[in-house]
C-alpha cells in the first residue's frame, strides 16, 4: 500500500507539471482557438535564460526576473508571428507555431548547446518554523513526499489561485475573458482586442516558465526536455476539456497518476512500463469518446 | 476580356507529368557523358524516391484533411503499418514485392478505417490529439510485441528488394543502378495515386467530401451520409499512407520503430498545408519542400559569406521560411501558383500561349519560393539582429505590409476562427 501512495503522489507532482503546462496551452486556446505547439520549447528557453542568471544570481532574484522575461517573450512572439496571421485558418496558425517550435529549439540548443545541464530545486525558506521547498523529504501517513514533489504542488496550487482571482476579480481579467467570449462585441464594447490577445500570449508564456522551473531539476536541462512534457500537457488539455483551466489542471493530475499507475501495477509481459505512454493515450481515448470535448469542455452549439 | 479560371484538371495533370519528368530526369542523367554537371550522385537518387513517396502520404492526408477536414497528426501510423506489412510480408513470407505494396496499402486502409470510427466523435484538436496519440504509440507497440515485428532492431529488407529487370535494358538500351529503378517504381506508383487521387476528389465521393467539410449539417440534409463519408475518407487516406509505407521499405531497404517517430506524422501536415489544402499540385510541391529544404538548407546557408553561425541555425531558418511562408502564402505553394498564373494569363491574350506562360510563370514562381523565403528569413534576421535602432521603424512598416497583403483576403476578425475550422479554402464556418 505504501508502494500504491508513493506512486499516487509522485503522479501527482508530475501532474501538476503537465497541469501547468497545459493552463498554458489553454490561456492560448480560450482566445485564439490554437494549440500551440511551441509551448514547451518557450518553456524550455525560459528555463535555460534562468540557467544563465543562475550563474550570477541568487534563485529568488532569478524567479521573478524570469517571469518578466518569459512575459516579454509571449508577447513579442504574439506581435510578431502571431497578429500577422490572425484571421487564417486555424490549421496555418498551428504551422506557424511548429515554425516557432523549430526556432526556439535550434536557439537554444545554439546558445547553450546539448549538453543535459543540472538545475536546482528552489532553496529552502523558513515561514514561522515551517520549511517550505529545499531538498528531502517528509513523512505524511505511510508515505515519503519528496519537498520538491510538494514544491511543485505548492507552485501549481498558487497559480491556479492566483488565476482564478485575476481572471474573476480584475478590470482586465474580465476583459480577457469577454474578449475570448466574444472578440466582435468585445471591440464595441470599447475593449482592446488585440493588446488582450498580447496580455494573454504573455500570461501563458508566465505559466509556461514556472512549468519549466520546476521540471527541470528532475528531466535535465537540455533543448528536447519539453518535447515530451508538451504532449502530456496537450493530451491533458484535452482530456479537461481545450476552454477549461479547471480542466487543464484536473486532466494533467488524472494522466500524471494514471502514467505512474500504469507504469507499475500492469503485467510486465504484456504491458508494463514500456507501454505506460500507450495506455495512457487509450485513457484519453476512452474520456474523448464518452466526453468528445473533454471532462469540463463546454459542448460546442450548431447553428446552421 | 473574361480572366481564365483556375487551371483544369487536364492542366494540372500536364504540370504533374512536367514537374515528375524534370525530378525524372535528373537522376537519369548518368546517360549524360561525364563532365556534363548534370551527373548527379546517388543521394539525389535517394532524394526523389523519398519526394515520390512523400508525395503518396501527402496526396492521401490531403483528401482526408484538405478535402473531408478532419485533421491528423498521426499518417506517421498508417505509413508504418503499411510499411511493417510490407516488410514481413517480403522478408518472412517471401511474397513478391508488389503485391507487399498493395497489401501494406489494403490493411493501413482496414486500420484507417477502424480508426475512423472513433474519430466520427471528435472534431478539430480533439481529434489532432487523438490521432497524435495514435502516433505516439506506434513505435512503443512496435518494440513491445517483437515477435511479429522483430522489435527494436527492426527488418532488413535490402536483400529482397527488387532488381532492375532484364526488360528495362533491352527495351530502352539503358542499365539502370538498383536504386534508379526503385526510384522508378516508386515515382510511377506516385503518378498513378494522384491520377486516382484527381479522380477520387472530382468525383461523387470527392464533392460529398467537400460538403462534409463545409458544413456537416447541410451535407446530411442534402441526403449525404456523413459517417460512411467521414471513415470512407480515413479509409482512402490511410490506404494511400499504406502504399506510401510499402514504397519507403524499397527505397530506404529497412524498417525499424523508430523510423516512424511522431515528428513524421506532424511534418506531414506540415506538408499540405505548406503545399496546398485541398490541392493535389498542393501534395506533390509540399512534398518537394519538405523533404529538399531541412536537407539543403544548411548546406545552402553556408555558402553565405561571412555568416558562420548560419549553418548551426539552419533549423531555425526553416522555423522562419515556414512561418514567413504561412504569412504571405497562406493558401500554400499551390495557392501561390494558381494566383500567379491568373495574374499573367490575365495580361496575356487569351490564348494557348497565355497559358503556357502562366505555367512557366507558375512553376519558376513555386520552385524560387523556398529558397526566397529562407532568404527572406536570413535578411530579416539579420537585419534585426544587426540594426537594432531601425527595429522599431522596421516593425511598424512591416506590420502595414503584411496588413496590406494579407486584405484581400477578407476581415481580419478572429470571429471567423472557430475551432472547427481546419480547412483552408474559404468556406463559411458553420459551427460557432
Amino acid at each position: 500500500m505504501a508502494e500504491f501512495w508513493q506512486q499516487v503522489v509522485g503522479g501527482l507532482a508530475t501532474g501538476s507539471v503537465y497541469g501547468l503546462l497545459a493552463l498554458a496551452l489553454v490561456l492560448i486556446y480560450r482566445s485564439t482557438s490554437v494549440l500551440n505547439f511551441a509551448q514547451g520549447e518557450m518553456a524550455m528557453f525560459t528555463t535555460f535564460i534562468a540557467w544563465s542568471i543562475l550563474q550570477w544570481g541568487e534563485y529568488w532574484i532569478m524567479f521573478p526576473l524570469v517571469l518578466v522575461i518569459a512575459a516579454g517573450i509571449g508577447a513579442l512572439v504574439e506581435r510578431v508571428v502571431i497578429r500577422p496571421v490572425e484571421g487564417a485558418p486555424v490549421l496555418n496558425i498551428i504551422i506557424v507555431t511548429l515554425g516557432l517550435f523549430a526556432i526556439f529549439n535550434n536557439l537554444a540548443s545554439w546558445r547553450w548547446g546539448g549538453i543535459p545541464k543540472g538545475f536546482p530545486t528552489p532553496p529552502e525558506i523558513h515561514v514561522t518554523g515551517i520549511k517550505f521547498f529545499g531538498g528531502g523529504a517528509l513523512d505524511v501517513g505511510p508515505t515519503a513526499v519528496s519537498y520538491h514533489d510538494l514544491t511543485i504542488m505548492i507552485f501549481a496550487v498558487g497559480i491556479m489561485i492566483a488565476l482564478y482571482l485575476f481572471f474573476q476579480y480584475t478590470p482586465l481579467g474580465l476583459a480577457m475573458r469577454a474578449t475570448a467570449q466574444n472578440p466582435v462585441a468585445s471591440r464595441l464594447m470599447g475593449i482592446r482586442v488585440g493588446r488582450m490577445l498580447t496580455v494573454g500570449w504573455a500570461l501563458s508564456a508566465v505559466v509556461g516558465a514556472v512549468a519549466g522551473l520546476l521540471i527541470a531539476p528532475l528531466v535535465l536541462l537540455q533543448p528536447p526536455m519539453m518535447m515530451g512534457v508538451l504532449l502530456y500537457a496537450m493530451a491533458a488539455a484535452v482530456v479537461g476539456g481545450l476552454d477549461s483551466p479547471v480542466g487543464a489542471v484536473v486532466g494533467g493530475l488524472i494522466i500524471g497518476v494514471s502514467e505512474a499507475l500504469v507504469g507499475t501495477y500492469t503485467p510486465k509481459d504484456l504491458l508494463g512500463p514500456d507501454m505506460k505512454l500507450t495506455v495512457t493515450l487509450v485513457i484519453i481515448l476512452v474520456v474523448l469518446l464518452v466526453r468528445p470535448t473533454g471532462i469540463f469542455g463546454r459542448r460546442t452549439l450548431r447553428r446552421v | 476580356m473574361r480572366r481564365l479560371s483556375p487551371p483544369r484538371t487536364s492542366q494540372i495533370i500536364i504540370f504533374a507529368v512536367l514537374a515528375f519528368f524534370l525530378i525524372w530526369w535528373v537522376p537519369f542523367s548518368h546517360v549524360l557523358p561525364d563532365g556534363v554537371p548534370l551527373r548527379l550522385p546517388p543521394y539525389r537518387t535517394y532524394q526523389a524516391s523519398m519526394i515520390a513517396m512523400w508525395v503518396i502520404v501527402a496526396l492521401g492526408l490531403n483528401i482526408l484533411t484538405g478535402y473531408n477536414g478532419q485533421i491528423s497528426l498521426g499518417h506517421g501510423a498508417f505509413v508504418a503499418v503499411g510499411g511493417y506489412t510490407a516488410a514481413i510480408l517480403m522478408v518472412d513470407y517471401g511474397w513478391p514485392f508488389w503485391v507487399t505494396i498493395i497489401a501494406g496499402g489494403v490493411i493501413a486502409g482496414a486500420l484507417g478505417f477502424l480508426v475512423g470510427i472513433p474519430a466520427l466523435r471528435l472534431t478539430g484538436p480533439y481529434l489532432a490529439m487523438a490521432t497524435l496519440g495514435l502516433a505516439l504509440a506506434t513505435p512503443q507497440i512496435l518494440k513491445k510485441y517483437d515477435g511479429l515485428t522483430h522489435g527494436t532492431q527492426g527488418i532488413n529488407v535490402r536483400p529482397e528488394v527488387p532488381p532492375t529487370p532484364e526488360f528495362i535494358k533491352d527495351w530502352f538500351g539503358i542499365s539502370l543502378t538498383n536504386d534508379q529503378w526503385i526510384y522508378l517504381l516508386v515515382l510511377f506508383i506516385a503518378f498513378l495515386m494522384a491520377i486516382l487521387a484527381l479522380n477520387i476528389v472530382r468525383s461523387r465521393i470527392g464533392r460529398a467530401f467537400v460538403a462534409i467539410r463545409d458544413s456537416e449539417i447541410a451535407a446530411q440534409a442534402m441526403g449525404i451520409s456523413v459517417p460512411r463519408y467521414k471513415t470512407m475518407a480515413f479509409a482512402i487516406s490511410a490506404f494511400y499512407a499504406g502504399v506510401a509505407g510499402g514504397a519507403y521499405v524499397q527505397v530506404v531497404g529497412y524498417v525499424s520503430p523508430e523510423s516512424f517517430g511522431f515528428l513524421m506524422s506532424i511534418n506531414f501536415l506540415t506538408t499540405i498545408v505548406v503545399g496546398g489544402l485541398a490541392s493535389t499540385l498542393g501534395s506533390v510541391l509540399g512534398a518537394a519542400g519538405l523533404v529538399l529544404v531541412p536537407s539543403e538548407l544548411p548546406g545552402l546557408l553556408g555558402h553565405i559569406p561571412g555568416f558562420n553561425v548560419s549553418q548551426d541555425l539552419s533549423w531555425a531558418f526553416y522555423g522562419g521560411a515556414l512561418i514567413l511562408t504561412m504569412i504571405f502564402a497562406p493558401y500554400g505553394l499551390a495557392g501561390l501558383f494558381h494566383r500567379s498564373v491568373r495574374r499573367v494569363s490575365s495580361w496575356a491574350p487569351r490564348s494557348r500561349a497565355g497559358i503556357l506562360v502562366g505555367l512557366v510563370v507558375g512553376v519558376a514562381v513555386a520552385a524560387g519560393v523556398g529558397f526566397a523565403l529562407g532568404l527572406a528569413a536570413f535578411l530579416i534576421t539579420t537585419a534585426w539582429v544587426w540594426a537594432p535602432p531601425l527595429v522599431g521603424v522596421g516593425a511598424r512598416s512591416y506590420s502595414r505590409w503584411v496588413g496590406a497583403l494579407r486584405s484581400p483576403l477578407g476581415s481580419p476578425g478572429r470571429a471567423e476562427a472557430g475551432p472547427e475550422a481546419p480547412s483552408s479554402q474559404d468556406h463559411p464556418d458553420a459551427e460557432r
